[in-house]
């Protein structure tokens, strides 16, 4: 059986009095989309470089593409594709000129057909590759970022906040790139603030709070933990409240003609308590990921 | 090891504009020099300049001062002057607090996420500094002779070839020196300003150290800290040799430098 993409052991990072990691286990399978999730300083930044050897773990070990990231570090970055947070290229050089340096110091070929598709998909000009990178925005730094990352089209890609700072239309063509390097078997591995983008395009997601890891999931089974939110719009103003509720719904917003209810599990026990009221129409919204995740990052727990 | 000749040469391409321009301004400066010591030797103001030197300089200066009043003494003024030392350990610092800007500036994660080990940052970094201490002084000495060539007057007594190359090699080192304690500061930090200020002091602080040994008695028993005790120009111009001892000073403090920073740069955190 293969190696798994990434395994992370007993990982734990202290510096100084802060222990940013403590004692994380994870594993990402090959081929798998990961969402790692967290707020400013949970971790996530820690465990990715702890993964790159940029940084050298307290206690336990990282593992990618079945080699140890600190001892056989240059086998594992020799498969690796990977986009810094907070991205910054010398500003004296020019796009291609930054491209072709990071490519020869990773040593793998680069399919120019495959790098022409993903400035094509990012919008890079030849003209804006001409150009210094000190007259670039945020965004086409990102975006150059994201070309960098990829081009070599490698085994494992480890992307933090991949689409800070690009607007929506270049976070659409992202997700295409995503998509297909998921579908030729490319693992990726994200952190992410953008909850919708993570429920859109991961798999599993893992969040990490305060340095542990409070939830590791696939997404759908996420969703379903998520409560839905239903509007019960009436014909006049409503102004009994059933006694009880069924367990399981709270009434989150009462309006003089609409209540909005937050329900788990099915809507038939909700039916069955509105049953006399003059209820005009409801109207069900889908279960957000983000409902759940927030409560998680508040609480620990849903 | 293809990965590291890429390094080292971005990182050529990127202090190319300085180190060109550093070591043309000591090769112009030597060729100043020069011409200055030819309009002296014509006006036969040796004798008349020593008068003007106050007399705590010349003691200070001792038996040196005498050799130092000559046209050939005047024209390698620039291997010790301490704008043109001031400038290439400069220099020396700007090139060796590398690593600390590309740990700033965020560059390190980019290099360092590609299969290229840590060694090869402070590798390059050390072969840098080789390169253009090398090609410093190189044209430093080209810019003596070629001002000797075309402006020594008829029968002045030009600096003999072996003093030039001695003063060049001392001077030489003490770049080195330099340039190894910075790379060991810099392995060690965050941020260029840090790194740079840190061995600036230091630089500065030896600098003087070595001069208040000089001019006052108590502080000779802790002047053998401070790597200038190790550059005697002087002395060499004064016809003795430079003491085999002192470049082995020199090229141990820089060996120590760097392997410091590869030790310190292998271990820590980027």
């Amino acid at each position: 059986m293969d190696a798994p993409a990434i395994k992370i052991v007993g990982l734990s990072k202290r510096y100084g009095g802060l222990l940013a990691v403590d004692n994380l286990d994870l594993e990402v399978s090959n081929g798998e989309v990961f969402g790692f999730l967290g707020l400013n300083g949970a971790g996530k930044t820690t465990t990715i470089r702890v993964l790159l050897d940029l940084i050298r773990p307290s206690a336990g070990r990282a593992f990618a593409l079945g080699e140890d990231c600190q001892s056989n570090g240059l086998r594992v970055r020799a498969q690796v594709g990977y986009l810094p947070g907070e991205i910054r290229f010398y500003g004296d050089m020019t796009g291609t000129e930054t491209l072709d340096l990071l490519a020869r110091l990773g040593g793998q070929s680069v399919a120019p057909h495959y790098r022409g598709q993903l400035l094509e998909r990012m919008e890079l000009s030849s003209a804006d590759l001409r150009r210094r990178i000190r007259e670039y925005s945020t965004g086409m730094k990102r975006k150059l970022g994201i070309v960098q990352a990829f081009q070599s089209d490698p085994a494992l890609l480890i992307l933090d906040e991949p689409t800070e700072g690009l607007d929506p239309l270049m976070q659409e063509s992202f997700y295409q790139i995503l998509n297909d390097a998921q579908r030729r078997g490319r693992t990726l591995f994200m952190s992410s603030h953008v909850l919708s983008e993570v429920e859109r395009v991961c798999h599993r997601i893992g969040l990490i709070r305060k340095g542990t890891l409070a939830l590791l999931s696939p997404v759908e089974e996420v969703r379903k933990l998520a409560a839905r939110r239903v509007r019960v719009f009436f014909e006049r103003e409503v102004d009994r409240i059933p006694a009880r509720f069924p367990d399981g719904y709270e009434i989150v917003e009462i309006q003089p003609q609409c209540w909005t209810v937050r329900a788990r599990g099915a809507l038939g026990p909700l039916i069955d308590a509105l049953a006399g009221l003059p209820v005009r129409d409801l109207e069900v919204e889908k279960p957000r990921l983000e409902d759940v995740l927030i409560s998680y990052y508040r609480e620990g727990t849903p | 090891m293809r990965s590291a000749f890429f390094l080292l040469s971005h990182s050529m391409k990127r202090v190319r504009s300085l180190v060109l321009t550093m070591s043309f301004l000591v090769a112009g400066f030597q060729i100043l020099l020069t011409l200055v010591a030819k309009s002296i030797e014509k006006a036969n103001a040796f004798e008349e300049m020593s008068h003007v030197v106050p007399d705590f300089l010349r003691q200070l200066m001792g038996p040196s001062f005498v050799a130092l009043m000559s046209f050939r003494g005047i024209v390698c003024v620039g291997y010790f002057h301490i704008a043109v030392m001031g400038s290439l350990v400069g220099l020396m610092i700007a090139l060796a607090t590398e690593p600390a800007a590309e740990i700033e500036s965020g560059f390190t994660d980019l290099v360092l996420s590609r299969p290229l080990a840590r060694h090869w940052v402070i590798t390059r970094t050390l072969a840098l500094i080789l390169l253009c201490t090398g090609f410093s002084v190189f044209l430093m000495m080209l810019g003596t002779w070629a001002g000797l060539y075309w402006l020594a007057p008829k029968g002045a007594e030009w600096p003999a070839p072996g003093l030039i190359r001695s003063l060049a090699l001392n001077l030489g080192l003490l770049m080195l020196c330099w340039g190894g304690v910075t790379a060991a500061v810099s392995a060690a930090c965050r941020r260029r300003s840090v790194a740079g200020s840190v061995a600036s002091l230091l630089t500065l602080a030896a600098y003087l150290l070595d001069y208040l040994a000089r001019v006052w008695e108590p502080a000779q028993s802790v002047a053998w800290l401070s790597p200038f005790r190790y550059y005697s120009p002087l002395d060499r111009i004064l016809g003795a040799q430079i003491p085999g001892r002192h470049l082995w000073v020199l090229v141990s403090v820089a060996v120590a430098g760097f392997a410091l920073a590869y030790i310190v740069f292998a271990r820590r955190d980027l």
